[in-house]
């Protein structure tokens, strides 16, 4: 069952397009990576889901309910880390944990206690003395300490440094394990690919590729670097092959998944004497939705 | 600024190039608001007073009467035009340009440093005291400006060259201190509207020492920037020394200013430094008890100020029996003698100041109300509408303690208007007329609140608006007799059409329309926030 299901949704702020018939799917249960450059319009789409927005027009379907007349009945079984954090800056870390857990219908002091541990944080200052990393600190503190069924998290981990971004990534296994449903917006690759099941890349306003990290990279090149007994000249002629660089005896290409075969044939008769291939990293697939036309 | 010379202004004139920028709309609204009132009310007055009896009757009736020493001090030169124009416009113009730069100058220095958009200015080439100074030009030209504008008004109205020039420069000096005490202020707090608070307490606390000390002639004038500037006594004797006390006081204001800054880090102030609890009281449950929390400072803040305001006001009224005795004139301009003559003044001058006071809880309905509004754009409200908290609910929660809360602090108004009387009289039965009068104005005060929630609701990018009102409805009651506005205008403000009680008996109908009025535009304001989105630019 989807958790949450988008479909043709349209949203304009004056002249700009923020949401240009956007469909998106996230399944019961999966971390769900949503990735795009800044602007792209990941906040937007969850700002839609959390009913503050009103789509122009599309079908959106959230918890089985829609999200903008439905807004608060189905917040009691969601949890949000806002891409900005802002909080009011009289109350104390702690304050703000309580104010936002309690609105929610309750908090889980166990996790609570936890998870102020495990992300180092003084709940005693006012939220005006945080840095960037501690206000972020504070909004997830405040969203995973609490059940909830799905989690929407836009950039949850921007300001945090290493450790605790690792503390991150151990908490949404946690969640995950429990069941919960993530859809977790963010730039940063690494953290998609280590935590997310399937993924959904967007591009102003609209999700050009969605599926599983193994269907993505499907779709696209294998780097293979080898060394050969005699030099691969020819091996640019073989289909699906591209950018092949020579350096002696030492190749290096990228293929077409789909041609893989091939071209591992080519090598194998002129003697292989190391060989090295790696996937696309995500990285490499975001450059190249970004970096080409990918509208074929 | 002593200290402030060569590198630590470094960089001036680009930051007033950008206050400049961003103040293109404001500062042009400050001058044709304040400055065209001036304008307005200045060559309103030579036609009203065409006939030397009606000059002679101004300085012995009206202007010499409690609320004008109240509300405007003892002004020079009664018995001439100028002097009339002075004591006409000097409530409006004082108070104007003291707000004015208190607003101007906390926005370009706290409200900058707090948002964190100073800290990108200050890593680029920029002196330490750069910012403190380009808000020190700023609000001395502003209130240059004003007293320029006052000037050129009163000379425009056909008054002596001296008496405009002395009436000018005093107001543009009263000005200029209260520029230093707001940049002195701005140290003193980490919040731009804690240093707002300071700042303009210190702007009423020296408003009303001066109005005590003319309504008692006695020293205390001497104690208030305000009474600096009217003893200069223009269109009176003139005299020109009040100017090195008013020069005085600022040079002594920067050199602290200078100091606490040299002091403090950036974003630090001098108070607010505590650290806060771990855990969140039981009173922030729900979206009540947040509101509640956020607004907690502004709410005991104006509960304390208005309480001392009424204490104020109640402790003079047993003096106006002696303003009678000392003026038999009033007797007759009131129309009866003796104890009669005393109740009719009493009860105009508390007309007057329920009226006023009312006028001024607007100011705390509109500020409370449009924290919906400062919530939205610094994105907390998204935190808040994220949980199962309904839009409706987060506004109502936050419009039902606005509303309450200027209910409360009517009360509060004529409590402290009862005390205080009670206090100089040593007589303690007027303690229910006295807050039943004050609650008598509440409708009017609750229609501008619901004027805010509405705007809120339906425009939420031209809540300014409901300041605006608030600024028209001071004008109309402040001078709406002066300028003539016809009628229709003066409908404008809800306050227009409410009893003025206790002059005239209360009247149930306008009392109930305003409460039905207030009560619709709430309901259009929740409406238009069910439908728009809850996130804008």
């Amino acid at each position: 069952m989807a958790v949450i299901e988008l479909h043709d949704v349209v949203k304009t702020f004056g002249t700009t397009h923020a949401l240009d018939h956007l469909d998106l799917t996230v399944e019961q249960g999966e971390v769900h990576g949503f990735l795009g450059p800044n602007g792209a319009g990941k906040s937007t789409t969850i700002r839609v889901l959390l009913g503050l927005l009103r789509a122009d027009s599309g079908t959106a379907t959230m918890l089985g309910g829609d999200p903008w007349r439905d807004a608060a009945t189905l917040h009691r079984r969601l949890a949000y880390v806002p891409g900005d954090v802002s909080l009011w800056p009289n109350l104390s870390g702690g304050e703000v944990i309580d104010v936002l857990a309690r609105m929610r219908g309750g908090l889980d002091e166990a996790r609570r206690t936890q998870m102020l541990e495990r992300f180092d944080l003084d709940p005693t200052k006012k939220a005006r003395t945080y840095s960037k990393g501690n206000r972020q600190k504070v909004a997830l503190v405040a969203a995973l300490a609490s059940r909830a069924d799905l989690y929407l998290l836009d950039e949850p981990t921007s300001g945090l440094d290493p450790l605790m971004e690792a503390e991150f990534q151990e908490a949404v296994h946690e969640l995950k394990a429990e069941g919960a449903t993530i859809l977790l917006s963010s730039h940063i690759l690494a953290e998609a690919e280590a935590l997310a099941d399937r993924i959904s890349i967007i591009r102003a306003g609209r999700v050009v590729q969605s599926g599983t990290l193994a269907e993505l990279r499907h779709l696209t090149r294998t780097t293979v670097i080898a060394e050969t007994e005699r030099p691969a000249t020819a091996i640019g002629t073989v289909p699906g092959v591209h950018e092949p660089e020579l350096h002696g005896n030492r190749v290096t290409f990228d293929v077409d998944s789909d041609h893989l075969d091939a071209a591992v044939n080519a090598l194998a008769a002129l003697g292989v004497r190391s060989l090295a291939a790696h996937p696309p990293t995500l990285e490499e697939l975001f450059l190249r939705q970004y970096g080409e036309d990918v509208t074929a | 600024m002593s200290d402030s010379s060569g590198s630590s202004v470094t960089g001036v004139g680009h930051l007033l190039r950008l206050v400049l920028r961003r103040d293109r709309v404001r500062l042009p609204v400050w001058m044709v608001g304040l400055g065209g009132t001036i304008v307005a009310s200045a060559l309103a007055v030579p036609p009203l007073y065409d006939t030397p009896e009606k000059i002679a009757g101004y300085a012995r009736t009206v202007g010499a009467s409690p609320v004008s020493y109240l509300m405007s001090g003892r002004q020079a030169g009664l018995d001439t035009l100028g002097g009339i124009v002075a004591n006409e416009i000097s409530q409006v113009a004082q108070l104007g340009v003291c707000l004015m730069v208190v607003f101007l100058v906390v926005r370009h220095t706290r409200a900058e440093e707090e948002s964190g958009r100073a800290e990108l200015l200050r890593s680029t080439v920029l002196g330490r005291h750069a910012a403190t100074f380009a808000g020190l030009v700023y609000g001395v030209a502003a209130a240059l400006l004003i007293g320029a504008i006052t000037t050129i008004s009163m000379l425009a109205a056909g008054l002596p060259t001296t008496g405009s020039l002395t009436y000018g420069t005093g107001l543009a000096l009263l000005g200029v201190t209260y520029t230093a005490v707001t940049l002195v202020a701005v140290q003193l707090s980490t919040s731009a509207r804690g240093a707002l608070g300071l700042a303009g307490a210190a702007v009423a606390v020296g408003y009303l020492v001066r109005g005590l000390g003319a309504m008692e002639d006695n020293a205390l004038v001497w104690l208030s920037p305000f009474g600096w500037a009217q003893r200069m006594d223009a269109f009176g004797d003139e005299r020109w020394w009040p100017v090195v006390l008013l020069l005085g006081s600022t040079a002594l204001l920067l050199a602290l200013a200078a100091r606490l800054m040299a002091q403090r880090d950036f974003g630090g102030g001098l108070l607010d430094t505590r650290p806060g609890r771990a855990r969140a009281g039981w009173q922030l449950s729900t979206s009540f008890g947040l509101a509640t929390r956020l607004q907690r400072g502004l709410l005991i803040g104006w509960a304390v100020g208005l309480f001392l305001l009424g204490l104020l006001y109640g402790s003079v009224i047993p003096t106006i029996p002696d303003l009678i005795a000392s003026n038999p004139e009033m007797a007759d301009v009131v129309g009866v003698g003796g104890q009669a003559a005393e109740v009719a003044l009493v009860d105009a001058f508390l007309a007057y100041i329920f009226l006023f006071m009312a006028v001024i809880s607007c100011g705390f309905v509109v500020s409370s109300v449009l924290r919906l509004r400062t919530e939205e754009e610094a994105g907390r409200t998204e935190a808040v509408l994220a949980t199962p908290v309904s839009r409706t609910g987060w506004m109502a929660a936050t419009t039902t303690l606005a509303l309450v809360a200027a209910a409360k602090l009517t009360v509060i108004m004529g409590l402290g208007l009862a005390l205080g009387y009670g206090l100089g009289s040593g007589e303690w039965d007027r303690v229910l007329p006295q807050v039943a009068g004050q609650l008598a104005y509440l409708p009017g005060t609750l229609v501008v609140g619901a004027l805010a929630v509405a705007l809120y609701g339906l425009l939420p990018r031209g809540t300014g608006l409901a300041w605006a009102a608030v600024a028209l409805i001071a004008l109309q009651v402040i001078l709406g007799q002066l300028l003539g506005l016809p009628d229709a205008v003066q409908a404008i403000s809800p306050f227009w059409h409410l009893a003025a009680v206790p002059v005239d008996d209360f009247e149930i109908l306008p009392f109930v329309s305003l409460l039905a009025l207030a009560a619709a535009l709430v309901a259009a304001g929740l409406w238009g926030y069910r439908r728009r989105d809850a996130v804008t630019g």
